[in-house]
């Protein structure tokens, strides 16, 4: 159990930065998780915590140590590679046994301790099969036993589980989950699945272009995006562009095209006047009267099985989205109305560069 | 700068450094340092910087003959006939131009025959296929000396072509004896132009068929497609491989000193690369006695090497050479043949084959015959007892047991050097690693018979009385002559192994614990074992057959002399009855060795041109 700290980390491979002043701060024994989309830099900043790569400029702690300059093989992390990387000459016994064999312990231990983990990772009786004889899920499971047998002070995950499928994934997460909280490992966990993050982290940071966007628990971040980038990466959103029109406290009243809101700011101060985005969630409308009245057509409307979703045509001729409780009905082309309360309301700064990435969606 | 040497630190670890400088030392002191130190002597004329020796080469006739002689034939009358006498009296050019007329003529046919012949094996189906492309691979096969020897007697006064094509087929009103440039450009031409034909052929095999049918779908067809679209692709291929056609024609020695064996002395001998040889054979007693015309010489023949290998290094890197190199990712488009076509396919490559191969097959039948001695067209009786003096003739079991040695040291060495310096290359981010990465590219531009020039000199003069001192352990040096000239193919084939295992493997031990020399042991090895096997047995071949610094630096004693020297001896003095014979039984010993190993590896490298280069 340690705390990983991150001081102001760069890393540029030629013209690339591909981690752009990090700072971070992990908790002893807590399952943090890195978001991002691809090629964002996710998996540099966890090969420099490795120590496979080494920063341009910024310094790593592991506790109140230093380990910058330590070279991989002596900084104790276990990582899980994306690829797996398990050694195709060796089998699945010499794979996990290697870790234990370089700290020289004595072969009654290693054998003790592989069989261990191998009940941890439920894959008794897989010893003398070599990785090519394996399925997916097993080779995940052997490359987290490999890590995990040698007892790290950290666990490093990389995208462990997008190699499977959809069923092996959500199982995977469980177990994972499982096994890092029996064993209270501090863990570092890298993934560019949103659901995925949410559903196994104590904390996330959001990354984009090689920045930490926003660090927070998964309600927190999805409830309370600091900025545009972090409210669309994490769920669908409904992007309106309005004016800010008053203040009360937290909440701040916008006018879009005529049509009154009120919300909660979430990023940056605004002031009365200023140009601002309403972010709301499909999932935050609701048939039941509350602060904020949208009317409108409907455009479109289908049954999805947990919800329905509904196209709302309104009155500047938008078209928002709306996922409501699944017993509604109503006819394409009738009026209706739908509601959503001020603390679904997200009102955002509307930054440079998230206007940018709000012109892909 | 405080971070350069924290960098610098960072990157160096023990491993690497260690494997650095072991590629380092051995290149710098083994090759450049030799070669840097014959061009200053070159340059020195009594104690002064100067051009002297080069003015006094290039004004001397003999080098360069102005006007030059093109008498190419001229019919004879003489007691054993009528004769068209190719290559007798002329062409020449004096010494210098007459290696680089060679050099280029045999490129360009090289160029012509791999070609077409590659392409032909590329793209169509016809029956017999398998059959030619492994008969194709006949011609790689070194019979140094001996399949030179082999076409002169074939081709001489009353060899057997005229005793087929005049005697028996009356075919010729007049006997023909080819000999002089033309004969040496005809052997080079058939022993070297495979080396076009492989990398032509895989570079036509690794063409992604839908880039052909791209341009047919545009209109394009038949030879237009090829020209536009084919040929461009594999044109880096092709042009490495003539590259190197072109270097090894330069300092070939197998020709000419096949020839002398067949004709004595001659237009055959008027050659840079003979030029230098006599200068070894001639008795040195020590190193004051080389001319320095030779090393002028050999400076000339260096520079053209060079500029050739550089010119054509700026268009195709042998990075991407060795990738294109490997090939049969995609299914090739193979067509059929109409009856005209399948025809001229079957002549052109009948006539390929049988012309290539006949040396290898002469070799074998001169070895087991009275060939050799009977003074007939054709052999008349069988016999087993040159095959057994390889081992009960003391001479030639000493050469044998010192190309064994020297080729296993050798091959030892060059795989530390080899795997140490692909390693960095492939593996590490240090400063400077593209000086590494060039220099290990470097021995491919220089000729065998300069590098010996240049231990001559160097080690002569700076070693003498070490076990260094080329006059006293020439079998020593030629243990790091064969490492150095072979460390090209090595490093790549450990390269190529290396780009194909990926780094996170490494990583993953480095994480759990493992040094960098224990990653390098436990996984790096062991991942690219058939690389390193495979590479060093072909080394091991390579250096069993090589001839210009083998014949060149044990001359100077010769009871270190390996195979290849002794065959060299034999076959330039043609002396007693049957010795000839005996050279061509090493060349079946040496045959025999490449066919195992080239199967051997071809099946651990899994890679059908495993024999690139050689
Ligand atoms: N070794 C490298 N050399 C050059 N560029 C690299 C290297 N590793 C990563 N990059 C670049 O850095 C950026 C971030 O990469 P990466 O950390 O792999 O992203 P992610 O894991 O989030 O997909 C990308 O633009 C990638 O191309
Ligand atoms: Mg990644």
């Amino acid at each position: 159990m340690v705390r990983v700290r991150l001081e102001n980390v760069v890393k540029r491979f030629g013209e690339v930065t591909a981690v752009s002043g990090v700072s971070l701060d992990i908790n002893h024994g807590e399952f943090f998780t890195v978001l991002g989309p691809s090629g964002c830099g996710k998996t540099t900043l966890l090969r420099i915590i490795a120590g496979l790569e080494h920063p341009d400029e910024g310094k790593i702690y592991f506790d109140d140590l230093d380990v910058t300059e330590l070279p991989p093989y002596k900084r104790g992390t276990g990582m899980v590679f994306q690829n797996y990387a398990l050694w195709p000459h060796m089998s699945v016994f010499d794979n996990i046994a290697y870790g234990l064999r370089v700290m020289k312990l004595p072969g009654d231990e290693v054998k003790r301790r592989v069989r261990k983990i191998l009940e941890l990772v439920k894959l008794v009786g897989m010893e003398n099969r070599y990785p090519t004889q394996l399925s997916g899920g097993q080779q995940q499971r052997v490359a987290l036993a490999r890590a995990l047998v040698i007892e790290p002070r950290i666990l490093l995950l990389d995208e462990p589980l997008s190699n499977l499928d959809a069923r092996l994934r959500i199982e995977m997460r469980t177990e994972i989950k499982r096994i890092q909280k029996e064993l209270e490992l501090t863990t570092i966990y890298v993934t560019h699945d949103q659901e995925e993050a949410m559903v196994m982290s104590d904390r996330l940071a959001v990354m984009n272009a090689g920045r930490i966007m926003q660090v927070g628990t998964p309600s927190e971040v999805y409830r309370r995006p600091k900025n545009l980038f972090v409210a669309t990466f994490l769920g669908r959103c409904n992007i309106l562009k309005g004016k800010v029109i008053g203040r009360h406290n937290d909440l701040v009243d916008v006018v879009v095209n005529g049509l009154k809101l009120r919300g909660v700011l979430t990023g940056k101060p605004l002031n009365e006047g200023d140009k601002a985005f309403c972010i709301i969630r499909p999932e935050s409308f609701s048939v039941r009267e509350g602060e904020n009245l949208f009317r409108g057509t409907v455009e479109w409307i289908s049954f999805a099985g947990s919800y329905t979703q509904i196209l709302l045509k309104i009155s500047d001729g938008r078209v928002i989205t709306a996922n409501v409780s699944s017993n509604f009905r109503a006819e394409t082309g009738s009026e209706i109305k739908l509601y959503a309360s001020s603390e679904d309301v997200l009102i955002l700064h509307p930054e440079e560069e998230a206007m940018a990435y709000s012109k892909e969606l | 700068m405080s971070s350069f040497t924290k960098r610098l630190k960072r990157e160096l670890d023990s491993l690497t450094t260690t494997q650095l400088s072991a590629s380092l030392f051995i290149l710098i002191f083994f090759l450049i340092v030799p070669l840097f130190y014959m061009v200053i002597r070159a340059f020195f004329h009594n104690g002064r910087l100067s051009s002297y020796y080069f003015q006094a080469l290039l004004s001397d006739p003999n080098f360069v003959t102005y006007p030059p002689n093109l008498n190419f034939a001229y019919m004879s009358r003489t007691s054993l006939g009528t004769f068209l006498f190719v290559g007798n009296r002329g062409p020449d050019f004096g010494v210098l131009f007459n290696s680089l007329f060679v050099a280029i003529t045999v490129t360009v046919f090289s160029i012509l025959l791999g070609v077409t012949a590659a392409f032909i094996m590329a793209r169509y189906e016809f029956l017999g296929k398998i059959f030619f492309r492994v008969v194709l691979l006949i011609p790689m096969l070194a019979t140094p000396f001996v399949n030179a020897f082999v076409i002169g007697k074939v081709l001489g006064q009353n060899g057997l072509f005229n005793y087929v094509f005049h005697d028996i087929l009356r075919l010729l009103p007049f006997k023909v004896q080819i000999s002089g440039l033309p004969a040496v450009i005809l052997i080079q031409t058939i022993s070297f132009f495979p080396i076009v034909y492989l990398n032509a052929l895989s570079s036509f095999i690794s063409i992604d068929p839908s880039m052909e049918e791209q341009a047919e779908t545009l209109g394009a067809r038949g030879f237009k497609v090829f020209r536009s679209v084919t040929l461009p692709l594999a044109l880096p291929g092709i042009a490495a491989g003539a590259a190197i056609v072109f270097i090894i024609s330069l300092e070939d020695l197998g020709a000419p000193i096949g020839l002398s064996g067949a004709f004595g002395s001659g237009l055959h001998q008027k050659l840079i690369s003979f030029y230098i040889y006599s200068e070894f054979i001639g008795g040195l007693g020590s190193v004051e006695q080389v001319h320095a015309s030779t090393y002028a010489l050999a400076v000339i023949m260096l520079a053209i090497a060079v500029a050739v290998f550089l010119s054509i290094k700026k268009y195709v890197t042998l990075r991407q050479y060795a990738m294109i190199s490997k090939g049969g990712r995609f299914n090739p488009r193979i067509r059929k043949l109409g009856p005209l076509g399948l025809i001229a396919v079957y002549l052109f490559l009948l006539g390929l084959v049988i012309t290539a191969s006949f040396p290898q097959i002469g070799v074998v039948v001169l070895a087991m015959s009275d060939w050799a001695y009977n003074g007939l067209p054709v052999p008349t009786a069988f016999t087993p007892q040159f095959m057994s003096e390889l081992v009960s003739e003391p001479d030639v079991l000493r050469s044998i047991m010192n190309s064994l040695t020297y080729s296993s040291m050798a091959t030892i060495l060059m795989l530390v050097v080899g795997v140490s310096a692909a390693y960095v290359i492939a593996r590490r981010k240090i400063p400077g690693k593209d000086a590494l990465d060039s220099l290990v590219t470097v021995p491919i531009a220089v000729p065998g018979i300069i590098l010996a020039v240049g231990y001559l000199l160097f080690f002569a003069t700076f070693f003498s009385g070490t076990p260094f001192d080329p006059f006293l352990n020439p079998g020593f040096l030629l243990i790091f002559t064969y490492t150095v000239r072979r460390i090209p193919f090595t490093a790549r084939s450990v390269f190529a192994g290396l780009q194909q295992t990926h780094e996170s493997l490494e990583e993953a031990a480095l994480n759990l614990g493992a040094n960098r020399w224990r990653t390098f042991a436990t996984i790096a090895i062991p991942l690219i074992a058939a690389n390193v096997i495979g590479g060093g047995l072909l080394s091991f071949v390579y250096s069993m057959n090589e001839v210009s610094t083998s014949i060149t630096l044990s001359s100077l004693k010769p009871e270190q002399g390996p195979i290849t020297f002794y065959m060299s001896q034999v076959i330039y003095s043609s002396g007693a009855v049957g010795t000839v014979s005996v050279a061509a039984a090493l060349g079946v010993l040496l045959m025999s060795i490449q066919l195992v190993v080239m199967t051997v590896s071809n099946y651990l490298l899994k890679q059908r041109v495993a024999f690139l280069g050689v």
